[in-house]
């Protein structure tokens, strides 16, 4: 998979490939015209790499980095971070503060590196005190964290890009379906013309099997959370890397892959994280959502 | 992470996240199911000195998610009034049976013969359920049950919907079958039979009970047993099929054009239908019941275009309808729709209707002519025009109720299909017209 883009004619459709958000990521354009097709990828390339580069926080040159470094001080947001900001709001209200986009920081002491390596309970517990969306203080023209916090848009931010990507393509081509496949968060603009749906490969959630998993999608969006290559296990019990933001320690007993249908990629893609937060009762909750998922439990026992 | 509280939070993420993406909801993704949706109508039907009808209708309709949609609805009629009988105007005062054959009634010199029993209510049920079987393809299936005094009926009907060239053209198909059992008051009369009559009686309009104290035994004997030797019911089948497509010509213009088939078999009589025999001077010398062929064949060719303006729509459509009894007609009908103000919209409506008669339709029989197979002087058979003028307005509360009030005025004027008529009848006016006022009010929660 290259991380320049390559555009390529398929069977009645036209694919184009990069690699972004450390993912391997796809558009697919219901299309034979190669111009338009290669308009649209271009585009949607373009679109994905702004937001990676807007909202990585791997990188010292975006308002990420200005938020986390300012050290107290206020900073100048733009509508879009506000909109961002607001939705992280939601889902921390909607799950009791356990979707929490300064959470991240707790990763510092966890390498989920599928050994038994535990963090240290004193490190965790000083982390947490730096942990908490409720210290933020934002309004839609700037934010102020507390010296020390960290924002971490990882868990919106390639899921948004979908969504952005796929309602961008829809702007673009209102009759051509494009599907838009970021490293398995998947959206599709519309429905396509000759076929019910498209057929894509997702990798599968054991990282034993290196076959993909193919997965059928008309349209709406499809969002994967899951920990297949991220776990720790010690004394039979899988931690996964999600970890709570209330006590510092992974979840336990998480589903491998959590995968959830949605109106949009992002919404899917939230309520994935917010099932894979619930511990044992993620099916539970998403049963209750009545929303249509599927969970993978393995077991490496 | 344990919610303390039960919350839609798939709900609410998916109005958060299309907040952020600014834009409606792009998506269609399965819907939740939704609440029952009413649908209440009056209307007040009447015609000058004939007919007069009300008709509350109460609809109930609920999707159950991704477009699997329920309808219910229940209408009740009541009618009153007198309808034209077939039978001319004399310029004597005529006597006719009831079709009960208890009494009679007298109808005055010069007046079209009605026949006023016409009392009825009906009650309909009809139930639908419509669901999309896979991308493009949707269909429903739908029953009904209707009850009146003299009258039942069943039907089932289900239809087809393919869409295809990217959704703009959508191809139809609907097939229904209906089954109808008649049983008129007195029993079924045999067609161009004479309608019985008491040789000589003091006939009341008023009051039927009087005729019970009708001496003449031999005649009244004679009399009942022509009711009591008819069958008591009859019934009829209908088949329609009807194909259609419609196609989205650009932004603003939506095309449809349909085909239907009817097929009608078995007691196609109007049991309380008459026709005059008169004579060469115009005369009535009998009174004999209709009598019209027992199957008929319409097919009817529909096309209609919308079109959208900026501030309301455009409604044109034209029918034609050609069936095997040669009735030939033609509608044309029109509605503007016009926004006024934020929430509400004002509706002309426009109908034109024209009908060529049927081949066996007789304004009245001669009696130095042999007795034709089939005969029937039901207006609604013959010639005529008929024109409906209206207007509507409705309105969209803030709580997202609907109301709408619509009045109309309708007029059908029969017309001579070329009948020469004997001298009596020239007076008298053979094919009187039916004026009418409809309101109507909707009221949608």
């Amino acid at each position: 998979m290259p991380v320049e883009l390559t555009i390529e004619q398929k069977n009645g459709h036209i694919a184009g490939r990069f690699f972004a958000m450390a993912s391997d990521c796809e558009i697919l354009v219901d299309s034979t015209d190669k111009r338009i097709a290669g308009q649209i990828i271009e585009s949607l390339y373009t679109e994905c790499l702004r937001i990676e580069k807007k909202y990585s926080r791997y990188r010292t040159d975006n308002i990420v980095y200005q938020i986390n470094h300012a050290q107290s001080a206020r900073v100048d947001i733009d509508t879009e971070t506000y909109q961002l900001l607001n939705l992280a709001k939601t889902c921390y209200e909607l799950s009791e503060g356990y979707f929490d986009i300064t959470s991240g920081i707790l990763g510092k002491v966890w390498s989920f590196d599928g050994s038994d390596c535990l963090a240290d309970k004193k490190d965790v517990e000083e982390l947490l005190s730096l942990v908490g969306f409720s210290k933020l203080n934002f309004d839609q023209t700037s934010i102020t964290i507390p010296a020390g916090m960290a924002l971490d848009f990882g868990g919106i931010a390639k899921e948004y890009a979908v969504d952005r990507c796929a309602n961008k393509a829809l702007a673009l081509a209102p009759e051509i379906s494009v599907l838009v496949n970021y490293g398995g968060d998947i959206a599709v603009s519309r429905p396509r013309l000759h076929s019910a749906y498209w057929q894509v490969g997702v990798a599968h959630p054991d990282p034993q099997k290196d076959t993909d998993v193919l997965v059928q999608i008309a349209q709406g969006g499809l969002a994967t959370s899951g920990d297949a290559n991220r776990f720790l296990l010690k004394d039979g019990v899988r931690y996964s890397h999600v970890l709570d933001p209330k006590t510092g320690q992974p979840i336990i007993d998480a589903p491998a892959s959590v995968t959830v249908a949605g109106d949009n990629c992002t919404q899917a893609g939230l309520l994935s994280t917010m099932a894979l937060l619930q511990g044992k009762n993620a099916e539970r909750f998403l049963v209750e959502q009545t929303v249509k998922h599927w969970c993978i439990r393995l077991s490496h026992l | 992470m344990q919610l303390t509280k039960k919350t839609n939070i798939a709900a609410q993420l998916a109005t958060a996240t299309c907040v952020l993406l600014g834009s409606a909801q792009t998506h269609a993704a399965p819907t939740t199911s939704g609440e029952w949706q009413f649908d209440t109508a009056i209307l007040y039907y009447g015609e000058t000195d004939r007919v007069s009808l009300v008709e509350g209708v109460v609809s109930a309709t609920k999707d159950f998610g991704d477009d699997h949609i329920f309808n219910g609805k229940i209408t009740y009629d009541g009618l009153t009034g007198a309808s034209a009988t077939g039978a001319v105007a004399q310029d004597a005062v005529q006597t006719f049976s009831r079709p009960s054959g208890k009494g009679g009634y007298q109808v005055a010199a010069n007046t079209t013969p009605l026949d006023d029993t016409f009392r009825d209510s009906r009650v309909q049920l009809n139930a639908n359920w419509a669901q999309p079987f896979s991308s493009g393809i949707a269909g429903g299936v739908g029953v009904h049950i209707s009850k009146e005094y003299d009258y039942f009926s069943a039907g089932l009907n289900g239809n087809l919907s393919f869409d295809f060239n990217q959704k703009n053209t959508t191809l139809s198909v609907g097939s229904s079958f209906q089954y109808d059992q008649i049983d008129p008051v007195g029993g079924k009369p045999i067609g161009l039979s004479s309608m019985p009559m008491r040789p000589y009686s003091d006939y009341d309009d008023d009051d039927e009970q009087s005729e019970s104290e009708n001496s003449d035994e031999f005649y009244d004997s004679a009399f009942t047993t022509q009711y009591q030797s008819r069958e008591k019911s009859a019934d009829k089948n209908t088949l329609d099929v009807l194909v259609g497509l419609t196609q989205v010509l650009n932004r603003r213009t939506i095309m449809q054009v349909n085909y239907g088939l009817s097929v009608a078999d078995g007691y196609l009589n109007d049991p309380y239908k008459l026709l005059s025999v008169v004579d060469t001077t115009g005369v009535t010398q009998d009174i004999v019941f209709e009598e019209r062929p027992d199957t008929r064949t319409k097919h009817n060719i529909f096309w209609q275009t919308k079109y959208a303006m900026n501030n309301g729509v455009v409604d044109v459509s034209y029918r034609y309808m050609q069936d095997d009894w040669d009735i030939k007609s033609h509608t044309v009908e029109s509605r503007l729709r016009f926004n006024v103000g934020e929430s509400g919209y004002l509706q002309p409506h426009f109908r034109y209707y024209r009908q060529g008669a049927a081949e066996f339709y007789r304004p009245f029989l001669l009696a130095n002519e042999a007795l034709p197979e089939y005969a029937s002087a039901d207006y609604r058979l013959g010639e005529m025009t008929a024109y409906t003028l209206g207007i509507k307005y409705g309105q969209k509360r803030a709580n997202g109720d609907a109301w709408a009030v619509r009045l109309e005025y309708y007029q059908q004027n029969p017309q001579n299909a070329g009948f020469a008529e004997p001298e009596a009848l020239q007076q008298q006016d053979l094919y009187p017209s039916i004026k009418a006022m409809v309101l109507q009010f909707n009221y949608s929660f």
